[in-house]
């Protein structure tokens, strides 16, 4: 029996601690994405607003590629903004136009690889006709999440690990309690004298009913009545 | 007097409670330290290009107090960024535009930007009112996700646990607790043996002390009946009613603990497809509107009810020659092939066909697996081991939607269905492990229609079939398969939510039902039992249309589960009572026509819901099948008036003993 316990205290121990780490993980890969959207969201407006300029540009009729004063625009956005690598224009097949970073300028824009040490968002720069004319390409900084994930990581580890550890040995700890109830319970159902009190009452009763009605009343006292 | 299982199992439930509002802290203080500064900058962009465009306007002549439109336009960003609480336009007069408020509760970050006006004089500001609490409130769905993944899995250990630790083991343990436990209720019945010889230290002493006492008993009545003393023997019957003494309690039984695991993880698959079911089949149904939305939703949920209907009598015997364990064996593997299939099926005609065939394959698992509690249990061991197979389904039914909504949500229905899928394989192969192989059987005594037409000339019983067997299943598969799904994900609530929602049933009925089958036991009032179990779960859809609202919805579905935990056990036990009674091999008719016109209800149930919501909508759907429930309730109460009701034969099934099927 003490085996079987046992057992079960540790098995729900196990399943405590997993939930809570469950959890735990859960919480953390929300707050990740949180922040990396928050960070996208926050380059992505950049991208927009680049975009809005040069749809502006283009429908007062000023093609793209002739838009100059782009360069100087994209530099000023690019030096204001932290953790932005380059602001690229690029025209509708992918050669950069106007970029904040002048090297880039004449380059093919390519995927960033996945996982690299740059990111990027992305968005369209379309005509009256809502035709695609080009695209604005917000480089940034792949540090800046890692570093978020550090920080959440940091912060929710020494919440989690106690989390985890002190559900685990709470469990055990009631399971002990309970184990140790039921063994003594079990042990007092052995003497009568040591039942609970509804079994006692219930002894009682079976008692008095015995002794009163299994032997008939005596003559005299049944004349009595 | 709570067990050591349930003791742990509550205190896992406050434990994990607690551990989850930990980190639930700990992740808003993470967030506030590292997402919050974010979403500043983030906010900081928006003020920049908000006040660049109101900048603009004014460059170009526009009089700041006759800017129009700015609030609708801090609306919509507003709208696309719900992380800003508030968005003002500050000008040197005032506030001159405002959306949003700033959120209550702790300081909130604020950012701000100028506006440049005509000749870049400064033309006031926009400031934005960041809510950090939006990252919180994130974070608190989650772990809201968790919390009950965490007591579910709970749940499913406490199914599972007979495979970890050994069935033995939990024998042993569950015969000392059913001991300790009846000692606390002050009963004194002998208890049937079980547990081996790791329980017998624990439990033999006990066990001499009340046989010692039956024993007493048992003379003292033998006493009283030799010398026809008729009041003794009444006081000693109403002693024996009262503490038990004399009587034996049924063990579980090991039939039932084989079967258990692996019919809980079945009965899991199925039960994970609750909360989606409804909505992914409107997605997939033709787009010619040749099938309209609320018949395309429940199309799927009626063949899979009739086909499990229908299959009930013919797979009995198909099980019986097949042999339980290989019967089990071939509906799971059927069951997770159409589980499969649906998680791929890319047409609705395809997808109906998947649900036919895991319909099928749950037939012949249900009655392969009640079968094998049947043929290794006999007398009051089988009712109780009947119970436990029950209670297998009713934990399933409680862990499955929530689960499956999670699923459904964050992975997709197509994974959920193929996470059932694997479910099914797993009984499957949990089956082939734990249920012991037999030779097939080839019974003379198989159901004809005969058997059927002759059963329901039994007294009251069609009364009782019609009247409350058939609306209460109608309700039950209509309100809470397809009309609750439906209207809660209108409502905008996710799977997961409602896959919560659809847990208020069965966390009734896991909780009421061994209580009111004790009452109905104790006060011998069965009849009155089913009869306001009827009247509790009608009124409750019934009062839906009143005032249409989430509130009304809950109580509902929490007077669903009310009412058919009053009733189910007593609906069973009555129906177990007729059979016992119907003349010799007319009992396996009447149970026959009653798992019939029960799962007949269930067929019935979305098939109407679905044609009703199209007609009279939600509300209008709900009261009608709450009408109807009523109406039989008091057609049940009506056939009663006269007969002799509520007295039970001489061995009559104990509602206790008969929990029924909650499906």
């Amino acid at each position: 029996m003490t085996r079987i316990t046992l057992g079960l205290i540790a098995l729900f121990a196990l399943i405590a601690a997993a939930c809570v780490a469950f959890g735990a993980y859960f919480s953390y890969v929300t707050l990740l994405n949180a922040h990396g959207e928050a960070i996208r969201a926050r380059f992505a407006l950049t991208a927009g607003q680049v975009a809005g300029t040069a749809e502006l540009a283009s429908s007062l009729g000023i093609a793209l590629p002739a838009q100059s004063t782009l360069s100087a625009y994209l530099a000023r956005e690019g030096s204001g903004a932290r953790d932005i690598r380059s602001i690229d224009v690029a025209d509708e097949k992918g050669a950069i136009l106007f970029s904040s970073d002048p090297a880039r300028v004449g380059r093919a824009t390519a995927p960033d690889p996945a996982g690299g040490a740059v990111r990027s968002v992305e968005g369209p720069i379309l005509n009256d006709l809502g035709e695609a004319i080009g695209r604005v390409r917000v480089r940034y900084d792949a540090a800046v999440l890692a570093a978020g994930a550090r920080a959440l990581r940091e912060d929710l580890l020494p919440v989690a690990v106690p989390a985890a550890g002190g559900a685990f040995l709470a469990t055990i700890a009631i399971g002990l309690l309970l184990a140790a109830g039921l063994r003594r319970a079990a042990r007092d159902a052995a003497t009568p004298a040591r039942w609970p009190a509804a079994a006692r009452s219930a002894l009682a009763a079976v008692e008095e009913a015995h002794g009163r009605l299994a032997a008939p009343p005596p003559a005299s006292q049944e004349d009595g009545r | 007097m709570i067990g050591l299982r349930g003791g742990i199992s509550l205190s896992i439930a406050l434990i994990l409670c607690a551990a989850l509002a930990v980190i639930g802290w700990g992740a808003g203080k993470a967030a506030e330290r590292t997402i919050v500064p974010e979403v500043a900058a983030k906010a900081e962009v928006v003020a920049h290009s908000a006040a660049a465009l109101v900048g603009r306007a004014l460059k170009d002549g526009i009089p700041a107090d006759r800017l129009v439109g700015v609030a609708a336009y801090f609306d919509g960003l507003r709208a696309e960024n719900p992380e800003l609480a508030e968005i003002r336009l500050v000008g040197a007069g005032g506030e001159m535009a405002r959306s949003g408020a700033p959120p209550s509760g702790s300081p909130a970050p604020t950012v701000s930007a100028p506006v440049a006006g005509a000749n870049d004089a400064a033309g006031g500001e926009v400031v934005i009112t960041v809510d950090p609490g939006v990252v919180s409130r994130q974070v608190a769905g989650v772990l809201l996700d968790v919390a009950f993944i965490g007591i579910v899995s709970l749940l499913v250990a406490l199914e599972l646990v007979a495979l970890v630790v050994g069935m033995g083991g939990i024998e042993a343990l569950a015969a000392v607790e059913r001991r300790v436990r009846a000692l606390a209720r002050g009963q004194l019945a002998r208890h049937e043996a079980a547990g081996g010889a790791r329980a017998e230290p624990l439990t033999a002493p006990f066990d001499r002390e009340v046989a010692a006492l039956a024993a007493r008993h048992a003379a003292a009545r033998d006493a009283a009946a030799r010398r026809g003393d008729g009041a003794a023997l009444d006081a000693l019957d109403a002693l024996s009613e009262r503490t038990g003494i004399g009587r034996v309690e049924a063990a579980e039984g090991r039939a039932a603990g084989l079967v258990r695991p692996a019919l809980f993880l079945f009965m899991l698959a199925e039960e994970l497809t609750r909360p989606f079911l409804p909505r992914f089949a409107q997605t997939l149904a033709p787009a010619d509107g040749l099938i309209g939305p609320g018949t395309a939703a429940s199309l799927p949920i009626v063949a899979f009810m009739a086909v499990v209907a229908l299959c009930q009598i013919p797979f009995a015997g198909l099980s019986e020659r097949l042999g339980r364990r290989t019967g089990f064996l071939l509906g799971a593997l059927l069951a997770a092939a159409g589980y499969l299939l649906s998680a791929l099926a890319a047409h609705y005609g395809v997808f109906l066909a998947a649900r036919v065939i895991s319909a099928t394959g749950y037939a012949l698992v249900f009655v392969s697996a009640q079968g094998h509690v049947i043929d290794h249990a006999q007398g009051r061991a089988r009712s109780s081991a009947l119970a436990v197979f029950v209670r297998a389904i009713m934990v399933a039914s409680l862990c499955g939607p929530p689960v499956g909504g999670v699923i459904a949500d964050r992975l997709g229905a197509g994974t959920a269905f193929a996470v059932s899928a694997g479910f099914a394989l797993l009984a499957l192969l949990v089956a082939a492990l734990t249920l012991p192989k037999g030779e097939g059987t080839r019974r003379a005594g198989s159901l004809s229609l005969a058997d059927l037409g002759a059963a329901a000339r039994t007294p009251r019983l069609m009364a009782l079939l019609a009247g409350c067997a058939f609306p209460a299943k109608f309700l039950f598969a209509g309100l809470s398969f397809l009309l609750v799904p439906l209207e809660l994900q209108q409502q905008g609530f996710s799977s997961a939510a409602i896959g919560r929602f659809q847990m208020i049933y069965p966390v009734i009925m896991v909780v009421g039902v061994p209580l009111f089958a004790a009452l109905a036991d104790r006060t011998h009032a069965r009849d009155r039992f089913v009869m306001a179990g009827g009247l509790v779960a009608g009124l409750g859809a019934l009062c839906v249309p009143l005032h249409p609202s989430l509130m009304l919805l809950v109580a509902a579905l929490a007077l669903l589960g009310l009412g058919q935990a009053m009733s189910i056990a007593s609906q069973s036990a009555l129906v177990a009572d007729m059979a016992a009674q119907a003349p010799r091999g007319g009992g396996a008719g009447v149970l026959g026509l009653f798992r019939l016109i029960e799962r007949s209800g269930n067929a019935a149930g979305p098939a109407s819901a679905g044609l009703l919501m199209a007609g009279v909508g939600f509300a209008g759907a709900s009261g009608l099948m709450g009408l109807l429930v009523v109406a039989g309730a008091l057609l049940f109460a009506l056939s009663g008036r006269g007969a002799a009701a509520g007295r039970e034969a001489p061995g009559a099934e104990r509602a206790a003993q008969s929990e029924g099927s909650p499906l």
